[in-house]
């Protein structure tokens, strides 16, 4: 395995397939070898658009006739488990897209289910490997900002994109029957942003979710905090404040920064050096050799063809690839992927935590009330075609999430 | 006779809705759960008229068994028109397949078929040749945008079903469709681009047709007789220009900052395009390819003289005529 490429599959063609294809096909020593859908004609638009020579509707016959060595699952949350465990056991590693599973029960069973195959999991947390939070994680590893108190994360939904519009469209949709709702298929990220910094297993959380338009009967905003034994960090999910964020800001004891993963900006926050009026024009200037330099690192990276919206994800995939070639001759419990299993599970974790205290503090919102029968519905035989019947709904054909 | 018609909400819909009831025809429109339904309540109000309103999901065989059962004739109109590829995918073409294959096992007589113009492949066409129906599809519609490979495919999938179930299809080819809620302005003039509009050549006729006309040669398709397994465009007659109809607009006392793209240039736009998206990876895309590039750009022209010949369709409301009442319409 570690001489050639490795084969990647994908399940689930759906809005995200796009840009796991895209960021295959960009990876080094990988190469997608097929897509899988229950709809046909996903797969084959999947397929015709990446260039991916074979295309399924059936996850068994993928396995069977293209052998991949990683299959990504890119299908609705409530699938990611059935499915996952359904992959590990036949002996594949899974990269999942996050969220990871509905719950830290199932992010467990999939955990122990790779462990006793002697395989790997990766969950989609891609903007670890941001080239700028990439660069921060060095900022802060490098001591500048002194010991980290605090953090605060942001981001912002486009409840009126297409996906967010057909959510609201949708009274059965599946993300509507999650336990934390439209929120629970996104706030991975701004959350992951946190706990890289904040690492107790189960900190104090105060959240609440609340909706801002009236035409949306479900919760569209959230706001929470969480207490570590060192490190406290607030989160704001929002979906009607304009520009849609990704902003993360670090306390520092010595300093503090801002980074934009946007707009791929860093913004330094240090204390002045000159007293009174002075600090008053030292702050502007400081501010503008730091916009001279971003503008120039930018300039730099688009010249190079270094500014894409996906890279972090790209680069996950390669670490977790390499990761796949490590465990292909060395003990597996040994290889450590670039998300670790136990991190998969702690932040589900602290999900589940946000979902159920803002679930027991607003009554009005009735999420998860739907999960078992959706359970029962969407058995990994119907999501793979196997057991495919013309009352399949569309919602599971792999309708992706952002 | 009683017929189904698909996306009455919509832009061309509810002007087909009209059309029908004006000629006397009884009409179910299948709707989504969460279709606004105003203006289907405004059309009954107005007219008079009684309009049957089914909700139903068309991707389910029961919700094609209940929209279909007792019609002669569908109209299926209902498409997404934005979003991803796969999205598109799951609202247009999926439900077409399971619609036409209902359609067949419930005696519908004809089914109508709303695609696109878009779905030509004028590539190897020489400059100025004329675009009818016997131009070739395009034979790689996934390097087009997501709509017009959704309206490809979706066009595909209905033939490819018709043939298998022994139903009679009939498709129609409107070219762009303007009117009241949606201005003269289309991609087929220039691209938007940072509050300006890039001016994609300039002199090439843009094959408009007014939602009124478009909307006759629907309800036609579905009327005349002896045209089974027929294609037919839907254009407008003295197609104007782009350069002529951004002067309309102006003139109309709007403002538009343009940049102009010579047609000379649209070719080298796009190589480099091509070449710079391959180079970086797709850190740009590739919006300008030459397939794109050709099909949409290319100096071409359209031809309407099937539908006037075999459906007896005349574009009623000349296109001056039209792109005054949309200008005066639209704020």
């Amino acid at each position: 395995m570690s001489e050639r490429s490795l084969r990647i599959g994908l399940v689930g063609c759906g809005q995200i397939a796009d840009a796991h294809l895209q960021q295959i096909r960009r990876a080094v020593g990988a190469d997608a070898v097929a897509v899988c859908d229950s709809e046909p004609l996903l797969a084959r638009q999947a397929a015709e658009r990446f260039d991916v020579p074979m295309q399924f509707s059936s996850l068994n016959a993928m396995l069977r006739e293209a052998r991949p060595d990683v299959v990504h699952v890119t299908t609705p949350v409530h699938t990611h488990a059935p499915l996952s465990i359904k992959l590990l056991n036949a002996g594949v590693h899974v990269y999942v897209e996050k969220p990871f599973t509905v719950d830290a029960d199932e992010a467990r069973q999939v955990i122990d289910v790779a462990e006793q195959n002697g395989r790997l999991v990766c969950i989609g947390h891609d903007q670890l490997l941001d080239p700028e939070w990439v660069r921060v994680c060095e900022i802060v590893a490098s001591g500048m900002l002194g010991e980290i108190h605090h953090v605060d994360s942001v981001l912002g939904y486009p409840i009126n994109g297409p996906f967010g519009r057909h959510v609201v469209a949708s009274p059965n949709h599946w993300v509507r029957k999650l336990p934390g709702g439209l929120i629970q298929n996104t706030v991975s990220h701004p959350l992951y942003r946190i706990t890289e910094f904040l690492d107790d297993a189960e900190p104090s959380i105060q959240a609440r979710w609340f909706s801002r338009l009236p035409e949306v009967p479900f919760p569209t905003e959230l706001r929470a905090n969480l207490q570590g034994e060192k490190v406290s960090g607030s989160l704001l999910f929002t979906s009607t404040t304009k520009p849609y964020q990704r902003v993360t800001r670090l306390y520092g004891t010595e300093a503090g920064l801002e980074v934009d993963l946007n707009t791929q900006v860093i913004r330094f926050h240090q204390s002045g050096r000159y007293p009174g009026a002075f600090a008053k024009l030292e702050a502007p200037y400081r501010q503008l050799r730091e916009s001279c330099g971003n503008l120039k690192r930018s300039v730099g990276r688009f010249v190079r063809g270094e500014l894409h919206y996906f890279e972090g994800m790209k680069r996950l995939f390669e670490s977790f690839y390499e990761s796949v070639r490590e465990a292909s001759f060395r003990e597996v419990s040994s290889v450590r992927p670039p998300v670790t299993h136990q991190e998969a599970v702690r932040v589900t974790s602290i999900m589940d935590r946000i979902f159920k205290q803002c679930r027991d503090e607003s009554g009005d919102f009735a999420f998860g009330a739907g999960q078992k029968a959706a359970e029962e519905k969407f058995s990994p035989a119907r999501i793979t075609g196997e057991d495919r019947s013309r009352e399949t709904p569309a919602e599971l054909v792999g309708q992706g999430h952002l | 006779m009683k017929v189904l018609l698909t996306g009455a909400t919509g832009f061309l819909g509810k002007r087909v809705l009209r059309e029908l009831l004006s000629r006397d025809i009884e009409v179910r429109c299948a709707v989504r759960e969460s279709s606004r339904l105003d203006c289907i309540d405004d059309i009954r109000t107005e007219l008079g008229c009684q309009i049957e309103v089914v909700s139903v999901d068309l991707a389910t065989e029961d919700g094609c068994h209940e929209a279909v059962s007792g019609c002669e004739v569908v109209y299926h109109l209902a498409a997404s028109l934005d979003g991803c590829t796969s999205s598109l995918f799951q609202n247009s073409v999926v439900p077409t397949r399971e619609l036409v294959r209902v359609a067949s096992e419930s005696g519908v007589r004809r089914f109508i078929l709303v695609s696109s113009l878009g779905v030509y492949g004028p590539q190897k066409l020489p400059r100025n040749a004329i675009v009818d129906e016997s131009c070739p599809v395009d034979e790689a519609p996934h390097l087009r945008d997501a709509y017009t490979y959704s309206k490809a495919v979706q066009e595909d999938v209905a033939w490819q079903t018709a043939r298998e179930n022994d139903l009679s299809l009939v498709v129609v080819r409107p070219g762009v469709i303007f009117g009241d809620e949606r201005g003269i302005l289309s991609h087929r003039v220039g691209l938007p681009f940072g509050g300006r509009m890039l001016r994609m050549g300039g002199r090439q006729r843009i094959p408009l047709t007014y939602v009124e006309n478009c909307a006759s040669g629907v309800v036609l398709a579905g009327l005349a007789a002896g045209v089974d397994g027929q294609v037919f465009n839907l254009i407008d007659d003295a197609l104007p220009n782009g350069r002529e109809m951004i002067r309309r607009y102006r003139r109309s006392g709007r403002q538009l900052r343009v940049i102009g793209i010579p047609q000379f240039a649209i070719p080298l736009l796009s190589w480099l395009n091509e070449k710079y998206s391959d180079w970086t990876e797709g850190q740009i895309p590739k919006v300008l390819s030459r397939h794109r590039t050709d099909a949409m750009w290319k100096p071409l022209r359209y031809s309407n003289e099937k539908a006037k010949r075999l459906l007896g369709w005349q574009p009623s409301i000349d296109i001056d005529t039209a792109i005054t009442r949309t200008l005066s319409f639209s704020g």
